[in-house]
């Protein structure tokens, strides 16, 4: 079983600390995304799983086996690094190979292996070529048989997209996602785009600033955010924040008065409440409608139009001045300078609390956390 | 236990770093602190400093009073300011005009011009001192400062070419069409553009020009004329048993160049580990 | 950004920018180069008129004993010259480039800057320098072998005909071994991080990553660092002329084609100098520059692909 235990991992470049403790338990089959903003420390946690720096504190568990201080290669991980990292001077072949060479496999099943692991990605045409000579895609396919061949117990994905153009993108993300099923393997993948993520993952990490922010499968982190940072990050276009004012507290249920001057109800834990606290209210932008009739309704003006298509994205100006922006129908005719009014059902809210900390929404779908999936597969697969 | 290992690795990196840079900083150590001793000291204990009771200034003395150092810097620095402005200037303008213009002749203009960073001027000598000498400028410092040009020219043309490319089309399109004349773009957009490169040009081509031998020999050997590397070795040539004064020779050689690349070392190492010359 | 001539004005510019930079290159470096291989084939009477030699020139030196025995004394001399530095000056300019860019080391930049320094002197300098170092008057190498126990092996290398030449070349060595330092660190130091840490994630150690992955990546500045030594070997003088003289002494046996081409163009003591026999010995020098950089480019650099990194 090659499951991942990361127990109080510190790190630090000098005087400066990257990582604050970083706890995390992968289950073996598990395909993890670190997810953060550039500098968030998501790079350096793979790099210290792989074993290419060392950590300063904690301990770090591969299938049960304490690593720290074991070289990278007797860790059982393989790499797929940000810019591939191919050997430009070596043919695809001996690119996969080079890793079994100057650990000294015999020839026979190196031969085999690297045609196996070709075979399986769809390069077993490429074998002779140099990287130069293939294209970005192509590129790709040989660094991840390259960290096939090795058997890995985790492969670990630095960030394995950034360098495709988009249509690419898309493309290889499926096959990642399909690769995984096929071989059944732990992955530990970075990734800055929130949409790998939710597509990618069993769990996602979301990580801000050297310290998880939040952890948990895509749905949990979409439905229910634990901080303001996790519920900006996750979706796109982000969560609208509206200041509000606590005006009643019910057991299920908070009045709000909101910067403009709406009323709304938030149907949150309203234990740690108190009358007159300031909060955030989020709203995300595919919950508010332009239909009139709803619960709740903003006065806005529409600063700017965003035509997709199959969508259209209202930027609005509250009466207050917020900012807020609107998902809606790409048959929407509403026009820039007009007045709308925009309706939302308070069960699509969110509040956080003044510490950024979201109070539990207590009317919103129930996600099943990555414990129950995991059981619920396990049922399925017997 | 990988940790003493590494310190252990870092330890002997350092051993046989420092070990070179004192082979390599040692005998300019010995020569510099021997120029400031008496005789006596000198060859008594070459490996001391200098103290209260040894300490000799007479080897400058004799230097200063026995030849015309300052004559000599002052040639250098003339010959050597001088090549460095107008290989940047012309070096520069040709580099543009190459890069920038289609015209009959551009390529072969550029290969002939690229020949020169491979062969050696020198091979020319023979016939650069009938043209001195056709010239009436045989012992003069133009004529070091028009062979200087020439042998500084090629690489020069090439680094900034290498730079000038780079500059985006755009730049140099908004002035057209604003009306602005070939020139004035050379001198008002690209020359400020190429600075730091024109930075790295100048100090490559200002080491070979200070220290050669072989022009100010062949072509400017008389006395008032002599270069510094031209007056050092002609003065060390005729007085070399005397200690003070050939070490002291030394040192107003070697200090000057010293202090300059301390000062500029950063700027140097940048050029040459920038890929300027590949 | 195209000014082709046809239909329009005359591209002043173009002169205006080429023009006095090329006059002064065309006119003392590319004539002046042609102008000694054309005097090469000529004869120079006594009262200095010119007349059409064709080759005898060249066969004088290559073959008439009188010129022969120092052409070619000078020549192999040049290649143990070479030698020496391919055999020492680059290994160990290899080596401590790859020290300076081990990761994380620190006064890798002192080090660098210390290192470069001789490299910055003047020739003549270095050889005064070295001259009175190696000195026996003096002792300061002597006393320092004596210190190592190896006082035996001290001798006046400059001084004889069998270690003037090897002397000279090691303290070129000492002097230049900057160079080939500086442009294989810079060459080290662009190949990207994420190659290097994806051959240790392969497991390969630090002497497999060096000759499988870096060596073949740096091979092409080793080509470039070999082929700049070949020219400037080819092209010295400095350093034996300040030491040892135009004469090259002792009994020639430090004698390379820089100082040969001098001897031979002005003269000295009882020889007379030559201006088409310094002439032929420029030309057979720039054949031989010409062949290296030849051999360089058609077999070097067309083998070792510069690779994309």
């Amino acid at each position: 079983m090659a499951d991942l235990k990361l127990t109080d991992v510190k790190k630090s470049f000098g005087n400066v600390a990257v990582l604050h403790g970083i706890d995390l338990d992968i289950k073996h089959g598990e395909f993890v995304v670190l997810v953060g903003a550039s500098g968030c420390g998501k790079s350096t946690l793979l790099r210290l799983i792989a074993g290419l720096d060392e950590i300063t504190s904690g301990s770090m568990e591969i299938g049960g086996e304490e690593v720290n201080g074991i070289a990278p290669a007797k860790r059982g991980i393989a790499m797929v690094f940000q810019s591939y990292a191919l050997y430009p001077h070596m043919s695809v072949f001996k690119n996969m190979a080079f890793g079994l060479k100057v650990t000294g496999s015999d020839k026979a099943s190196i031969q085999k292996k690297v045609e196996q692991a070709a075979k399986t990605l769809g390069i077993d045409h490429l074998l002779k070529r140099l990287p130069r000579e293939l294209s970005g895609g192509q590129r790709q396919r040989v660094a991840i048989g390259r960290a096939i061949v090795r058997d890995p117990k985790v492969f670990l994905f630095d960030e394995p997209l950034s360098n495709l153009d988009a249509a690419l993108r898309v493309q290889t993300r499926v096959e990642i996602g399909k690769l995984h099923k096929e071989l059944g393997a732990t992955i530990v993948y970075v990734t800055h785009d929130q949409v790998e993520a939710m597509t990618l993952g069993d769990k996602i990490v979301v990580m801000n600033a050297g310290r998880i922010e939040q952890c948990g499968t895509p749905l949990q982190l979409y439905q229910h955010p634990q901080t303001l940072f996790v519920a900006g990050f996750i979706g796109s276009p982000k969560m609208n924040f509206i200041e509000g004012i606590v005006k009643h507290i019910s057991e299920d249920c908070l009045v709000l008065t909101l910067s403009d001057g709406t009323i709304t109800k938030a149907y949150v834990d309203s234990s740690g409440c108190n009358l007159d606290d300031v909060v955030t209210f989020g709203i995300r932008p595919e919950h508010l409608t332009e239909d009139s009739s709803a619960d709740v309704s903003l006065l806005a003006t529409v600063t700017l139009v965003e035509q997709l298509g199959e969508a259209s994205y209202l930027y609005l100006t509250l009466a207050d001045g917020t900012e807020m922006v609107m998902r809606t129908s790409g048959e929407s005719t509403t026009i820039i300078g007009e007045q709308v009014e925009v309706g939302f059902n308070p069960e699509s809210g969110h509040v956080f609390d003044a510490d950024g900390g979201a109070l539990t929404r207590l009317r919103a779908g129930n996600t099943k956390s990555v414990a129950e999936l995991a059981q619920i597969k396990a049922q399925l697969s017997n | 236990m990988k940790i003493r290992h590494d310190r252990a690795k870092a330890l002997m990196v350092h051993a046989v770093l420092l070990t070179y840079t004192l082979i390599a900083l040692f005998p300019i150590w010995v020569v510099i602190i021997n120029a400031f001793k008496s005789r006596k000291a000198i060859f008594n204990d070459p490996l001391a400093l200098p103290t209260a009771d040894t300490f000799s200034i007479v080897g400058f003395e004799e230097v200063l009073l026995r030849s015309e150092f300052d004559v000599f810097f002052s040639n250098s620095m003339i010959v050597t300011l001088t090549s460095i402005f107008f290989v940047l200037l012309f070096g520069a303008m040709i580099a543009w005009a190459l890069t920038e213009y289609k015209f009959k002749g551009n390529l072969l203009i550029a290969v002939l011009v690229a020949m020169g960073i491979m062969i050696p001027i020198r091979l020319g000598t023979v016939s650069i001192l009938q043209l001195m000498s056709d010239l009436n400028l045989v012992n003069t410092l133009t004529a070091l400062v028009l062979v200087y040009i020439a042998q500084g020219l090629p690489l020069a043309v090439y680094i900034l070419s290498e730079f000038i490319r780079q500059i985006p089309k755009d730049l140099k399109e908004a002035a057209r069409c604003d009306g602005v004349g070939e020139i004035k773009i050379f001198f008002a957009i690209i020359v400020p553009l190429i600075k730091p490169a024109m930075a790295t040009v100048a100090v490559f081509t200002m080491i070979p020009i200070w220290n050669d031998l072989w022009f100010p020999l062949i072509l400017a050997p008389s006395e008032g004329n002599q270069t510094i590397t031209l007056g050092v070795q002609q003065f060390i040539g005729q007085f070399v048993t005397d200690w003070n004064s050939v070490l002291a020779a030394l040192t107003l050689a070697i200090l000057p160049i010293l202090v300059l690349y301390l000062i500029f070392s950063r700027q140097l190492i940048r050029g040459l580990t920038s890929g300027a010359v590949k | 950004m195209t000014k082709t001539s046809a239909g329009k004005p005359f591209p002043w510019h173009i002169l205006f920018f080429l023009g006095p930079g090329l006059l002064i290159y065309f006119s003392v470096s590319v004539y002046p180069l042609l102008d000694t291989l054309r005097l090469s084939f000529f004869h120079e009477s006594s009262d200095g008129s010119l007349a059409f030699a064709g080759l005898a020139n060249f066969t004088k030196l290559l073959f008439d004993v009188v010129w022969s025995e120092p052409f070619w004394n000078a020549t192999w001399n040049n290649l143990v010259f070479f030698f020496i530095h391919m055999l020492v000056q680059n290994p160990i300019g290899l080596l401590l480039a790859v020290l300076l860019s081990s990761p994380k080391l620190r006064l890798s930049g002192t080090y660098r800057t210390l290192i470069f320094m001789p490299t910055m002197l003047s020739v003549v300098i270095i050889g005064f320098v070295w001259q009175l170092l190696l000195s026996p008057l003096w002792g300061i190498t002597e006393n320092f072998m004596w210190n190592l126990g190896l006082e035996d092996y001290f001798d006046a290398w400059l001084g004889k005909e069998s270690s003037a030449l090897v002397t000279l070349a090691f303290i070129s060595v000492w002097q230049f071994v900057g160079i080939p330092m500086m442009l294989i660190y810079a060459a080290l130091l662009s190949i990207p991080d994420e190659l290097s840490d994806a051959s240790v994630v392969d497991g390969a150690n630090p002497w497999q990553a060096f000759f499988y992955i870096k060596l073949p990546l740096i091979l092409p500045t080793i080509g470039m660092v070999s082929i700049l030594t070949f020219v400037a070997n080819f092209n010295a003088f400095e350093l034996v002329y300040t030491i040892k003289g135009a004469l090259a002494g002792p009994n020639y046996s430090t004698d390379i084609m820089g100082t040969l081409f001098y001897r031979t163009f002005f003269g000295f003591q009882l020889q007379e100098g030559s201006l088409t026999m310094g002439a032929a010995v420029a030309t057979l020098m720039f054949l031989v520059i010409l062949l290296g950089v030849a051999l360089y480019l058609f077999f070097f650099q067309r083998r070792i692909k510069r690779f994309q990194l």
